[in-house]
């Protein structure tokens, strides 16, 4: 099979907004092609860590130097499209020859032959490799060639239609598809076996974690009518949601993003060894602060988790802990069908002595505490006593629901503590990429310094279509000055800048790092002069 | 900005303004004396004095924009005087009646191409190769992503589309002057069940059909029929139709957009469209390319879109005297 099918499928799914079409286009794809071809079709499209062989950026550098166009030009076609790999399948235009194409490129042979050995070539020849690819490869099929190559998909195309589409055509049910394609997707003809396998057998799901249960954003109206011991009330930890399997002897963690994250945390690993019985864990990871009894800002969790094997120093600066709120499995038995209530039952009976015993495990591994709430008066005073524990706020759960995949209505509710805020000024502003190219989106505020305006902060998100509108136009109105993409503005607009904390930073000229920024409020009450000022952010700084 | 003083076209706040002349380019404001290059609406302003245009604009400003608009025809390649200066018009290759500009002072040329097109179009004159000493081009699409499919393969590609899946409406957005009499000038409507266009493409196709143009045979679209009379067929209908309230009438609906800008995902994406369609009434990169070497001129000036990336191509590459006009707050 040529790479014209798969185009065909991108080309379906992109030109139609309905689910329904794409489901029905999907399973008739999947019907009309073989399994190794369906299983590389799937890698690709739920985009779960595609394989990047080669940068936008880079590529782009390449397509400048082969056909000798100005660097700075291509940028200027990338600001506009978005997309590196639709910048050069749209220039690429003018430099295919129709009658020269011999497009007979296998998606399992781009995948499996070409990609692999492009990787190996040194740079020179990685370039001319890609200049004969540009050049035999047909028009139609130039974006999803040089998407793959870039391993940039997004089509809108999520998991859930891609389980919806093989649960139709296999008829068994979607959570189990869901549930097959957690983990690691090898894109072989076997795992698509048995992805579409009508039989069930628990037995190959070994190694893969549960689909992760997901909380909405907390609805004020239940307070009005529901009774507040309906629920349970666990602390929002902010830290790496994860799942420990033990099954037998084989150990591994999962966080929710499906990656095996075993040797980042080589200590958890060895702590579970000491485990007898078997289970499945839902929790977070976190770096614990012996001395304050509570968790570490999440800056402390970045620095390990880049790291593949932690020296022991490491291991020391920056311990790590499990901390359960929840059981999936015990002693091989799923019983994500219990209720909350029953399955909190379990976690304690289970671990609670084991955990404060047994030396080798104590403190690191930790069983979240509840709160007791007795009326929902109390709630706000609860959850904004957050702060002081380094969490994010409150996770209300219903004592009643099972555990389910994905964000069901009223099961579990996040209420975040309010955001810490401060009052910016825009002073630079560059173009978004994917949907929002070639629209000012992507800004950076200041605060006073004395009489200078520091950056900050830099928010993505926050404004509504129609304000980004206004505000593109504004940007493109008042520069100051252009360094490529990026413009700097006159200072005028002031915005409030939300964000979850703040603390002490090296590396930004501010010497302030935000976490987790976004746009509140246009100010347009406000001048300039009033905007915060570095003092006011630092006394925000909690110790 | 043009603005040096032995210019004899200059940019201003209301538009392009032949000094000695005392004429406005399309301007924005209502003046004395206008030239109309085209009757699309953001290039006309009510309220002028005079304004002077080719007899097919000058028929499609009277049927959009009344009858009590004072005109003065010119046809194209004839020369005519205002206080004194020489003009004249000729074609564009944009839509009917289209026109670019033609100055003559003295030794001295000055064209301007207005919106201008290379590729055919069986609806309007051919864009005309004309030389100058001073050109100031359009440069909309002055990037080389953009680089225009053939009229057959996009007419191709739509056919293919309406036909491909039973039981849905297809709505192909145009603007109803010009997109749409090219779209009618190419499709058959053989290749449909039935074509359906909206009354604002038909009151301009009436202009069309009177100087016999061939259109393919469209019914004029009408919310009062019934709804399953739509079902398998193409509707032609303005873009400003393309909101969910007037879309939900139909039961199975897909929505596309005729438009250069279409070639852009996140153009389409954003609009909302299920499919674009990149056709343009302009010159896509090597068109632009193609008429600034064409015309000789020896100083350049591009107006609109990216000219600015164009400008510093070329001086870059060819070390032409080109600029970009931005445009004056």
């Amino acid at each position: 099979m040529s790479l014209n099918k798969f185009s065909k499928l991108f080309e379906d799914l992109d030109s139609n907004n309905s689910s329904n079409k794409k489901v029905n286009f999907l399973t008739k794809y999947f019907k009309l092609n073989n399994n190794l071809n369906n299983i590389l079709t799937i890698y690709l499209l739920i985009g779960k860590k595609n394989k990047r062989f080669i940068s936008g950026k880079s590529l782009r550098e390449y397509y400048a130097n082969i056909y000798k166009i100005p660097k700075w030009l291509i940028d200027e076609c990338y600001s506009k499209v978005g997309d590196s790999a639709e910048v050069i399948a749209l220039l690429l235009q003018d430099k295919i020859l129709e009658k020269n194409i011999k497009d007979d490129i296998s998606l399992n042979e781009l995948i499996n032959e070409i990609l692999p050995k492009l990787k190996k070539l040194d740079e020179n020849k990685k370039k001319l490799y890609i200049k004969s690819l540009w050049e035999k490869i047909s028009k139609d099929n130039q974006l999803i060639f040089n998407k793959i190559l870039s391993g940039t998909f997004r089509i809108g195309v999520s998991k859930g239609l891609v389980v919806k589409a093989i649960s139709n055509m296999t008829g068994v049910d979607e959570s189990i598809i869901l549930h097959r394609l957690m983990g690691e997707l090898e894109p072989i003809e076997e795992t698509y076996m048995f992805l579409i396998n009508q039989k069930l057998e628990q037995k190959e799901l070994d190694y893969k974690p549960y689909p992760f249960q997901l909380a909405n954003t907390f609805d004020e109206r239940i307070k009005e009518t529901i009774s507040v011991d309906k629920y349970q009330f666990e602390s929002k930890w902010d830290g790496i949601r994860s799942q420990i399997i033990k099954r037998s002897n084989n150990i591994s963690i999962w966080t929710r993003g499906e990656e095996l994250v075993n040797k980042t945390f080589p200590e958890l690993i060895k702590i579970i060894s000491h485990f007898k019985n078997d289970f499945v864990l839902d929790g977070e990871i976190l770096i614990w602060d012996e001395n304050k009894n509570r968790p570490k800002n999440f800056s402390f969790l970045q620095k390990r988790l880049g790291r593949k094997s932690p020296s022991l120093k490491i291991q020391k600066d920056l311990p790590v802990v499990f901390m359960a709120y929840d059981i999936l499995e015990i002693n091989g038995k799923d019983i994500r069908s219990k209720i909350l209530s029953e399955r909190r039952n379990i976690l304690e009976k289970s671990f609670s002595n084991l955990i404060s015993e047994d030396k080798s495990i104590i403190g690191k591994i930790k069983i979240t505490k509840l709160h007791q709430i007795s009326n929902w008066i109390d709630l706000e005073e609860v959850k904004n006593s957050a702060r002081k524990s380094n969490t994010e706020g409150l996770v209300i759960k219903d004592k009643q629901s099972k555990y389910v995949p994905g964000r069901k209505k009223g099961n579990w509710w996040k209420y975040k503590i309010d955001p810490m805020q401060l009052d910016g000024i825009l002073i630079y502003a560059r173009p978004g990429s994917g949907k929002r190219a070639d629209l000012y989106t992507d800004y950076s505020f200041g605060i006073w310094e004395d009489n200078k305006l520091v950056k900050f902060a830099n928010a993505y998100s926050g404004l509504n279509n129609e304000e980004i509108r206004e505000l593109d136009k504004w940007i493109r109105r008042n520069t100051l000055e252009k360094f490529g993409p990026v413009r700097s503005v006159k200072p005028e607009l002031v915005f409030e800048i939300s964000f979850d904390n703040i603390q002490i930073s090296k590396r930004h000229k501010s010497g302030i790092a935000l976490r987790f920024p976004r746009i509140t409020k246009w100010r347009r009450d406000k001048n300039i002069m009033e905007a915060d000022n570095l003092e006011n952010a630092l006394k925000m700084i909690s110790n | 900005m043009i603005n040096s003083k032995q210019n004899l076209v200059v940019q201003k706040n209301e538009g392009l303004y032949c000094v000695p002349a005392n004429v406005w380019i399309d301007p924005f404001k209502p003046v004395e004396k206008a030239i109309i290059t085209h009757a699309h609406s953001d290039h006309f302003t009510h309220g002028c004095r005079e304004y002077t245009c080719s007899i097919e604009t000058a028929l499609l400003l009277r049927k959009r924009f009344g009858n009590n608009l004072n005109l003065k025809v010119i046809d194209y390649d004839k020369k005519f005087l205002i206080n004194g200066i020489n003009f004249s018009l000729h074609p564009s290759g944009h839509i009917l009646g289209s026109s670019q500009i033609k100055i003559m002072a003295g030794s001295e040329i000055w064209l301007i191409t207005g919106d201008l097109k290379r590729q055919k179009d069986k609806t309007c004159q051919s864009y005309e190769k004309l030389k100058t000493d001073f050109l100031i081009c359009e440069s909309t699409f002055g990037l080389p992503i953009f680089h225009w499919d053939s009229t057959e393969k996009i007419i191709n590609d739509v056919t293919n589309w309406v036909n491909k899946s039973e039981d849905s409406t297809s709505v192909l957005f145009c603007y109803s002057l010009g997109k749409a009499q090219r779209l009618l000038s190419e499709l058959n409507s053989k290749n449909f069940k039935n074509i359906y266009i909206h009354k604002s493409i038909n009151k301009m196709n009436m202009i069309y059909q009177k100087l016999g143009i061939e259109l393919t045979e469209a019914k004029i679209f009408d919310n009062e029929l019934q709804i399953n009379n739509f079902k398998n067929s193409l509707l032609l209908l303005p873009p400003s139709l393309n909101n969910k309230n007037f879309l939900k009438q139909f039961k199975n609906v897909k929505t596309s957009f005729a438009s250069g800008w279409m070639s852009i995902r996140a153009f389409k994406k954003r609009s909302g469209f299920d499919k674009g369609f990149p056709i343009s009434d302009h010159a896509d990169w090597n068109g632009l390319i193609k008429t600034i070497k064409e015309s000789e001129a020896k100083t350049i000036f591009l107006n609109h879109g990216d000219g600015e990336s164009l400008s510093n191509f070329l001086r870059e590459k060819d070390d032409l005297n080109i600029k970009h006009l931005n445009r004056v707050k």
